[in-house]
């Protein structure tokens, strides 16, 4: 439950987390020393535990999937070989941390690796004194049982589903694609983490935690069509019907000839239409209700399924989210047959009856409301009273969000909403008249109302269009701080530079970063941090001609390739390797001497100012005044010529540049003579 | 000529104590570090003085100082700088050092504006392609013109733009010392310390460098020397202009322009500056944003916001000054000026520089003496070289004048020789040669600029500290009034 950032509220103990944390990082493999070195670390500084551990959970849950499990090694580690307090700290998430781990990764041989681990965990530490296991039982035993019921439900699953979707013929179990954004969690998983499993909680990421989003279960399952009141069931059972309706499209587009496909899509569209049209009045619609809902159980989770509303990822995903590709949601399917996982169906509908009506209940009433609250205490009772209270609407969601954040659920379930959606989602088509749970089942595949809507866009498409009026200036437009911060959601942590979560952002992210280490290399050398020098400034022509471009965006081999395509650098610019031993050249055109020098960005031996021309190594700017004095007049450099009416040749005052080593003197006073050919 | 790496005292000393961190005999008094807590769409005001250390560091949540966002545990030196950390989601800061005054502000409506201009300049950008906005940006002085530009052109890059940013007012450099009118396009990202970023250097910079074109205007107002002023925004507007032509997305990006205080001052009719009308068309401004007066606003839609037979409308948008400017008084604005000077030769505390020393006799040395409007028509009568010296002391405010258009003589600059009355001041090397006519000797960009370290009138030898190892030839130079001298560049 590491609500807030490690790095935020633990100062003091910061900074060795944050070594800890960097040392982490690197760990890719099971390597013995690292994973020891890390585990001294742990033993020399058990003053700041709890940040340790903090930063070790968020780690394994946060890290791409192939480092998780080098990751947990460190954890079992550190309470093997250190203890206390890390077996009590890292106790407290141990099922959140593993289970989520087990659920991103996708090896089955890592996942026996870690039913191993597990097993450990329940032994004492092997040629210890200590007869105690490793973990207390408490710890681990909701785990294995959880391990257990999901093996199970994945069974099921492939039994039942076998003859479905491409995806579905992976043997193994769907995952969480190595991303970190967990509300996109398709509905199967949620059921067996609705056991009780923690979530991770997007809100407790450091970075995020000031301005996250909304919670993840207004995020899922958004149907095709927003619903503004979602009390108003008609609206409702009309969105749900035509969520039903484009999956049975894609359905029939998968199997045109299937009659059975084809007979359910007739069916569905003249519920719509009778729906539509409002033929459909009273208890009837309650049975259209609760047969759309059944239908929509029955069907095969699609991947064309209703999900235009689905966040891309950039929006979710975190300045170090690991790299993916798979696309983070498969099975959009909102109602599940999964079966009930602790509270009986109906359970909480009492609860919610009692809570609704305005008036806290006594807690015997609410025990009997529900029995799973037979053995929780008065207090927690009492803040489920108030934290209903406080919410507005009173559906299941709320209520169990309730139930949660008082910690009644703690022990067998997580401490986020989320957690709970696919047990109201997963409730079985109920009977007919039971319109409170047929209504909750169904909001709680809708988003609440109340969302805003903008956060669930796109941010792409979100640009805005303003005006130019004065009128304009004043509102605050949340779309254009997100354009500036969330959707350039990594970032440099040396100059704060942002990058976009693309495959180019992170292209070029890690391009910046080796710039940063290049330069930072450089500077640290006694060698070159002497005797810097300001440059001359550039003349106008070949300021002109400069393109501004970020070199610590910019690879080496571009520049390199560039010297040709070239009008983003001067002619001075531009250099030719020098051939092995020849450190002495004459310009084939001025006939100067050229001699090469030693490029710290190549670590070669260049001639600066330097072309092929004719196959033959000349200066650069020789051959650039040729071509231009032989057509290709730059328009640019008369207009300026013609306004100056100066005496200076363009092009041909450039003093310095990194790589040029001509001088300024021969540069002025020659201008005129590097025009005699041979 | 050049000596190259003469010894220089102070040279050698530690990064931490170059000039640029200003005098570091102090030893640091017991630093106090709090941390604060800023509520979302809040900042963080201070005024720090130039000799004390005042560090921040972001520790949790998201913060910008004009536009660029500070990283997260990251400390910056902010001596010396009158700003505001702004926060759009709220942040932790971890604050050290003294500053003269420090608060936390809500207030924060001109941020919205601002941003807001920035979406506004992104629609522009997004609708024409091939047209980019071209603001220009007026308003008299201590209204924020400059953050403003700043935090715009800082959000542009940003938004991955490669915005071309103009500065018009000689009392301040942008990326130079002062004295320079400045033209910048900015490819990459701007820096929470230096605002614009580093100019070229011969080594590693933390970050990537910015080159700017350089003109030279010394005098410290528009209205000291109108048509040299005029006729330098003219060649600065088609150098840019041209630049914009030859780069598409800096085209796109657009172009924004900063101005003296001074022309955002009107009349007691309420007429605009007719400089700034000049401005206005030699930089084909699309967009006026005003930050003076309604009146000023007010004359400029009269003259703007309505298309005049060939003209096209502009539109011109007031932004009300934000609340946190504060009036920074002359001793401010000469230790900033001072500090620019040093920078340029010496570098910033991350990238230290060497200036050398090149001592030339006064025979070798062409020196074009920039007069004032005022003197000009007086010297021209007494014609005697011997007396202008003491015309053109440094130490003295140059008069003002604002007439325009009487400067009918030509007489811009005049050839002196070196005296003592130079020393501590900046002269500028252009690009063209040393005997080059007027016109060109004034139209043409700088090349650098030389600190007069010493004049020995006895021995005839004049004392540069340049920026470059290299000589640089036969070139002009030019000296003005102004900026004002700076006595303890080299102590």
């Amino acid at each position: 439950m590491a609500a807030r950032s490690p790095r935020g509220s633990f100062s003091a103990a910061s900074d060795i987390a944050s070594d800890f944390e960097e040392s982490l990082k690197d760990l890719q493999r099971n390597d013995r020393f690292a994973i020891e070195n890390l585990t001294n670390i742990a033993r020399e500084s058990t003053e700041h535990a709890q940040a340790i551990s903090r930063v070790l959970e968020n780690h394994i849950r946060t890290t791409a999937p192939s480092r998780k499990l080098p990751a947990l090694y460190v954890l079992d580690s550190i309470v093997k070989n250190v203890g206390t307090p890390y077996t009590v700290y890292l106790g407290r998430g141990l099922f959140t941390t593993f289970m989520e781990s087990y659920g991103m990764i996708n090896d089955p041989l890592t996942r026996r690796a870690m039913d191993n681990l597990l097993k450990t965990w329940k032994e004492p530490v092997p040629g210890s004194m200590d007869h105690r296991p490793v973990f207390s039982l408490d710890v681990v035993r909701p785990i294995e049982n959880a391990l257990i019921q999901w093996k199970t439900a994945i069974l099921q699953k492939q039994r039942q589903v076998q003859p479905q979707a491409a995806y579905k013929s992976t043997p193994t179990p769907p995952q969480f694609n190595g991303q970190y954004a967990v509300p996109v969690v398709p509905a199967q998983q949620q059921a067996f983490y609705g056991h009780g499993s923690q979530q991770p909680v997007p809100q407790q990421h450091p970075l995020q935690s000031i301005y996250q989003a909304p919670t993840p279960i207004e995020q899922q399952y958004a149907p095709p069509t927003p619903v503004q009141h979602p009390h108003v069931d008609v609206p409702v059972l009309q969105a749900d019907i035509s969520s039903l309706v484009s999956r049975l499209h894609a359905q029939f587009a998968a199997s045109p000839y299937d009659p059975d496909v084809q007979n359910k899509l007739k069916t569905v569209l003249q519920l719509q239409t009778m729906v539509n049209n409002g033929s459909v009045v009273g208890p009837s619609l309650q049975a259209v209700r609760s047969s759309v809902t059944a239908f929509a159980a029955g069907l095969p989770p699609q991947l064309q399924a209703p999900t235009p509303q689905w966040q891309p990822p950039v929006q979710l995903s975190q300045p170090y989210q690991p790299p993916q590709n798979t696309a983070p949601y498969m099975q959009p399917t909102p109602v599940q047959s999964q079966p009930l996982a602790f509270l009986a169906p109906g359970a909480l509908n009492g609860l919610q009856a009692l809570l609704a009506n305005g008036q806290k209940p006594s807690t015997p009433q609410m025990r009997t409301a529900v029995p799973a609250l037979q053995d929780v205490s008065h207090a927690q009772l009492n803040s489920v009273q108030n934290n209903v209270a406080a919410a507005p609407t009173s559906n299941t969601t709320d209520l169990l969000a309730a139930l949660a954040k008082s910690g009644v659920l703690a022990g067998m379930s997580g401490t986020t909403p989320q957690s709970y959606v696919p047990v109201a989602a997963s409730a079985p088509p109920p009977q007919a008249n039971s319109t409170v749970s047929l209504l909750q089942s169904l909001q709680s595949i809708l988003p609440p109302p109340g969302v805003p809507s903008g956060l669930s866009a796109p941010p792409k498409s979100a640009k805005p269009r303003i005006p130019f009026s004065a009128a304009a200036l004043k509102v605050f437009r949340p779309e254009l701080v997100r354009s500036l911060y969330d959707d350039q959601p990594n970032q440099c942590s040396t100059c704060g530079r942002r990058f976009l979560a693309t495959q180019d952002g992170r292209a070029k992210k890690s391009r910046h970063l080796d710039w940063h280490f290049r330069t930072n290399q450089r500077m640290a050398d006694p060698n070159t941090g002497r005797g810097q020098h300001r440059n001359w400034f550039v003349d106008e022509m070949e300021w002109i001609r400069l393109t501004a471009f970020d070199p610590s965006t910019t690879t080496a081999d571009a520049a390199t390739a560039a010297t040709a395509a070239k009008k983003e650098r001067g002619p001075q610019d531009s250099y030719v390797r020098a051939p092995a031993g020849v450190t002495r050249n004459t310009c084939s055109i001025c006939q100067e001497e050229m001699r090469s020098s030693y490029a710290e960005e190549l670590q070669d031996w260049v001639f600066g100012n330097a072309a092929l021309w004719n196959g033959r190594i000349a200066h650069a700017t020789c051959g650039a005044e040729i071509r231009k004095s032989t057509g290709q007049p730059a328009m640019v450099a008369a207009a300026l010529a013609l306004a100056g009416g100066e005496g200076q040749r363009p092009g041909s005052g450039t003093p310095d540049s990194m790589l040029g080593k001509r001088k300024a003197e021969a540069a002025l006073a020659g201008s005129g003579a590097r025009l005699k050919m041979g | 000529m050049a000596l190259p790496g003469l010894s220089l005292p102070g040279l050698g000393l530690q990064p931490a104590s170059t000039p640029a961190q200003g005098n570091s005999f102090a030893p640091p008094i017991e630093q106090v570090t709090r941390t604060e807590n800023l509520p979302a769409r809040s900042e963080w005001r201070f005024e720090t003085s130039f000799g004390s250390p005042y560090n921040l560091r972001l520790l949790g949540g998201h913060a910008e100082l004009f536009g660029v966002e500070l990283a997260t545990n990251q400390p910056y030196d902010l001596s010396g700088v009158q700003g505001a950390i702004f926060t759009w989601q709220g942040c932790q800061l971890e604050i050290t050092g003294e500053a003269e005054s420090e608060y936390a502000a809500e207030e924060t409506e001109y941020a919205t504006e601002w941003l807001n201009l920035h979406g506004m300049l992104e629609t522009l950008r997004s609708e024409r392609p091939s047209d980019g906005p071209r603001m220009l940006v007026v308003g008299s002085d201590n209204t924020g013109k400059s953050s403003l530009i700043r935090s715009v052109a800082a959000w542009g890059v940003k938004a991955g733009r490669t915005p071309t940013v103009v500065n018009l007012d000689p009392r301040q450099g942008l990326l130079a010392p002062p004295s320079s009118l400045s033209a910048v396009t900015l490819g990459s990202q701007m820096e929470v310390e230096t605002g614009f970023g580093i100019a070229p250097t011969s080594g590693p910079t933390s970050m990537p460098v910015k080159t700017p074109l350089i003109y030279h205007y010394p005098y410290a107002s528009p209205t000291d020397r109108p048509d040299v002023y005029k006729a330098l925004a003219t060649r600065l507007a088609l150098s840019t202009t041209s630049k914009l032509e030859e780069d598409v997305t800096a085209k796109q990006s657009g172009l924004m322009v900063d101005t003296p205080g001074s022309l955002g001052l009107t009349d007691g009719k309420g007429n605009i500056s007719e400089i700034l009308h000049h401005l206005i068309s030699e930089f084909s401004i699309n967009v006026i944003v005003s930050l003076g007066p309604e009146r000023l606003t007010n004359s400029l839609s009269k003259r703007y916001s309505t298309a005049k037979g060939h003209e096209e409308a502009i539109p011109v948008l007031r932004i009300a000054k934000p609340g946190g400017v504060a009036e920074r008084g002359e001793p401010h604005m000469k230790q900033l000026r001072s500090r620019q000077i040093k920078q340029y030769f010496f570098g910033s505390a991350n990238e230290s520089l060497n200036p050398h020393s090149h001592s030339i006799p006064f025979d070798n040395v062409v020196i074009y003496g920039a007069k004032p409007l005022a003197s000009a028509t007086e010297t021209s009568s007494y014609g005697a070289a011997e007396e202008e010296e003491d015309d053109y002391d440094p130490y003295t405010d140059n008069p003002t004048t604002t007439a325009s258009g009487s400067g009918t003589s030509n007489a811009f600059f005049e050839k002196v020789t070196p005296s003592v009355a130079m020393t501590a001041s900046l002269i500028a090397i252009k690009f063209c040669p040393a005997n080059s006519d007027e016109s060109t000797i004034r139209d043409s960009a700088v090349m650098g600029f030389l600190y007069v370290a010493d004049v020995d009138e006895g021995r005839k030898k004049v004392r540069f500290l340049a920026p470059h190892p290299q000589g640089w030839g036969n070139r002009a130079l030019v000296w003005g009034g102004w900026p004002e001298a700076v006595v303890d560049l080299v102590t």
